[in-house]
């Protein structure tokens, strides 16, 4: 049997696995590393860039608050006096944690893997609002390019940090690009302001012991397909249904692979049942098939909102194995 | 072109700083107002229509649609009545224990730019809130109601369910967002569902107008 190192790369290299990719089985994330304050249940917080967040009690997760009180740019042009970029110095202690969880690894068997959300998209979003974000990157281009080339920055900066603690093999990057039908914006326009950015980080963590990047994006984004594997990514996860990824897989297979296609919104709910998990998961196997292809839920991380929904889905995928190698 | 055409244009295309003066040109070359809104009307539309078709993306709409207001801005005074166009007044809010807004708000906007009056409840919106703008409001002719949760879909139910039972009359419930389905919407009774903001507009107007 290969080892779940080996599988995957059997599998991304259009070789021969013995198996499904069983979702995130390959990576072993570091989520002990400190990066910023996240929000429990329950919490209204702040974060190190000024960013609140609220996570109300009983809701499936945080979300942040742009009133004009708590909205942290309100204006684009004046970005460098208010975007106060947080320090990604953090003390021994603080990293003992990841550390020790990075040396448990077998890093024969596994990727030690680093996890950086949100993505450069996202904290233009997360900064400003959603919609004042998208408006600027028609009304004020530069400043857009500004404020995305500092949010870089700090990615970088916050890689070298992490690199030297934990020498990890993989990263785990979120930056979510559209919606269930559509990417947020054209693919002109992406590339226009995020394609050179990303290229830089990604070659960043490559050129510094990074052997896999996978970039998490649960939406529609086959139109940025062409992009993804320009700028780096060698695993899309959170790839929906609504993409066609069969499809996808024909064409671009050997240059990118896909790791979705159980689409957490219909699976993930209070009322789940395995009958319906199992029903997906033989589908999304016998579409997409045993090459450049991972089943896994959209879900940004290795578990579910409801409890017994991800185990549910690795059990299938299991049989699924069975039955077709 | 003429100064009308030039207007429906420039909305399309989302140039709020040109459109207002635009907009004046117009109406300084004798154009009647409504007409004018009219334009900016048929450019969002058309705007509905690409985006509905996946050729232009969430920053077009929203730029057309600030041309289109700052365009209105200038029109305002100049119309009789307070929009010129009305199809009444629709009520939108995402859900209780949903604060995903950006679909709704791009619904709202291609509401607004069809002749609606919007009262936007915003987010995590309950029953009662819903009820209450009903009543509070005049002219109610549309509630529209978005979710993106898979887990606040029965919540949407939930509210639709009570709308119905309230005894208020003279309006359609509309719902809409990532995860409802024709078929959903039509179980839990809706009058209409629409995948997209594009097609809220045009359903809306057409169940509003029948
Ligand atoms: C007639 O009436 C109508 C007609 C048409 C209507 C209509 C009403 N309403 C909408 N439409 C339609 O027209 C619109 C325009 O064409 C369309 O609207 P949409 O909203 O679909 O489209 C927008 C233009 C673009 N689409 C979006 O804006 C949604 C995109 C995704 C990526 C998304 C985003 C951006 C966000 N999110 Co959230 N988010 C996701 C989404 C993933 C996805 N693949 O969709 C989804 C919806 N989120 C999810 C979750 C779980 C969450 N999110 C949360 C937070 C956030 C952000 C703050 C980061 C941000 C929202 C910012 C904002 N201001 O809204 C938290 C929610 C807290 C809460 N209680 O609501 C949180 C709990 C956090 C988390 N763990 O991820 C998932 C839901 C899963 C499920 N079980 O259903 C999700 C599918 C991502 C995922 N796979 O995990 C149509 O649906």
């Amino acid at each position: 049997m290969l080892t779940k190192k080996q599988n995957l790369l059997e599998t991304m290299n259009g070789g021969n696995p013995d198996r499904f990719v069983n979702q995130y089985e390959f990576l072993d994330i570091i989520l002990e590393a400190p990066l910023r304050t996240r929000p429990q249940p329950g919490d209204i917080i702040t974060n190190e860039w000024g960013i609140t967040y609220s996570w109300p009690e009983g809701q499936l997760g945080p979300f942040p608050i742009h009133d004009d009180e708590h909205r942290v740019l309100k204006d684009i042009t004046k970005w460098r006096d208010v975007v106060k970029c947080p320090s990604v110095e953090f003390s021994d202690e603080r990293w003992a944690p990841a550390i020790e969880h990075a040396n448990s690894v077998d890093r024969d068997d596994k990727y030690v893997t680093v996890f950086f959300a949100s993505g450069t998209f996202e904290m233009t979003h997360n900064l400003m609002g959603m919609e004042d974000a998208m408006m600027a990157l028609y009304e004020e281009p530069e400043y857009m390019h500004e404020l995305i080339e500092f949010l870089t920055d700090y990615e970088l900066r916050y890689a070298e940090q992490i690199i030297e603690r934990i020498k990890p093999n993989a990263l785990f990057h979120h930056d979510d690009w559209g919606g269930q039908i559509a990417s947020f914006m054209s693919p002109d326009m992406f590339a226009e302001f995020f394609l050179e950015p990303y290229k830089k980080a990604y070659k960043f963590w490559k050129d510094n012991g990074i052997e896999l990047i996978v970039h998490h994006s649960d939406s529609y984004a086959a139109n940025l397909v062409p992009h993804m594997i320009d700028m780096g990514i060698d695993i899309w996860q959170g790839v929906m249904t609504t993409n066609n990824t069969p499809e996808l897989i024909k064409k671009y297979g050997p240059d990118l692979t896909f790791m979705g296609e159980l689409d957490s919104g219909v699976l993930d709910h209070p009322t789940w049942d395995k009958e319906t998990i199992a029903e997906h998961v033989k589908k999304a196997c016998e579409t997409c098939g045993k090459h450049y292809f991972i089943p896994c839920l959209t879900q940004g991380l290795h578990f579910s909102s409801f409890p017994g929904v991800y185990d549910a889905a690795t059990e299938a995928i299991n049989e699924m194995s069975k039955k077709m190698f | 072109m003429s100064k009308i055409e030039e207007v429906k244009a420039h909305v399309e295309k989302g140039k709020s700083k040109i459109v207002p003066q635009l907009v004046q040109e117009a109406l300084d070359a004798g154009e009647a107002p409504q007409e004018i809104l009219q334009a900016m009307v048929d450019g969002m539309g058309v705007v509905g229509d690409k985006f509905s078709a996946g050729e232009i993306f969430v920053p077009e709409m929203l730029i057309a649609a600030k041309a289109m207001s700052k365009g209105v801005e200038v029109l305002k005074p100049h119309l009789a009545g307070d929009s010129g166009i009305s199809l009444g007044t629709c009520v939108i809010g995402t859900v209780a224990g949903d604060l995903h807004d950006i679909g709704k708000n791009l619904v709202a906007m291609m509401l607004e730019s069809t002749g609606f009056k919007i009262v936007d409840l915003g987010v995590d919106v309950s029953t009662e809130k819903f009820l209450n703008a009903i009543k509070e409001n005049d002219n109610v002719t549309l509630v529209t109601l978005s979710g993106l949760l898979s887990t606040t879909m029965p919540a949407m139910k939930q509210s639709v369910a009570d709308i119905k039972a309230s005894g208020l009359t003279g309006f359609h419930v509309i719902v809409g967002g990532a995860p409802v389905t024709p078929e959903f919407a039509k179980e839990i009774g809706a009058d209409g569902y629409s995948p997209d903001a594009g097609s809220a507009a045009v359903l809306a107007k057409k169940l509003v107008t029948a």
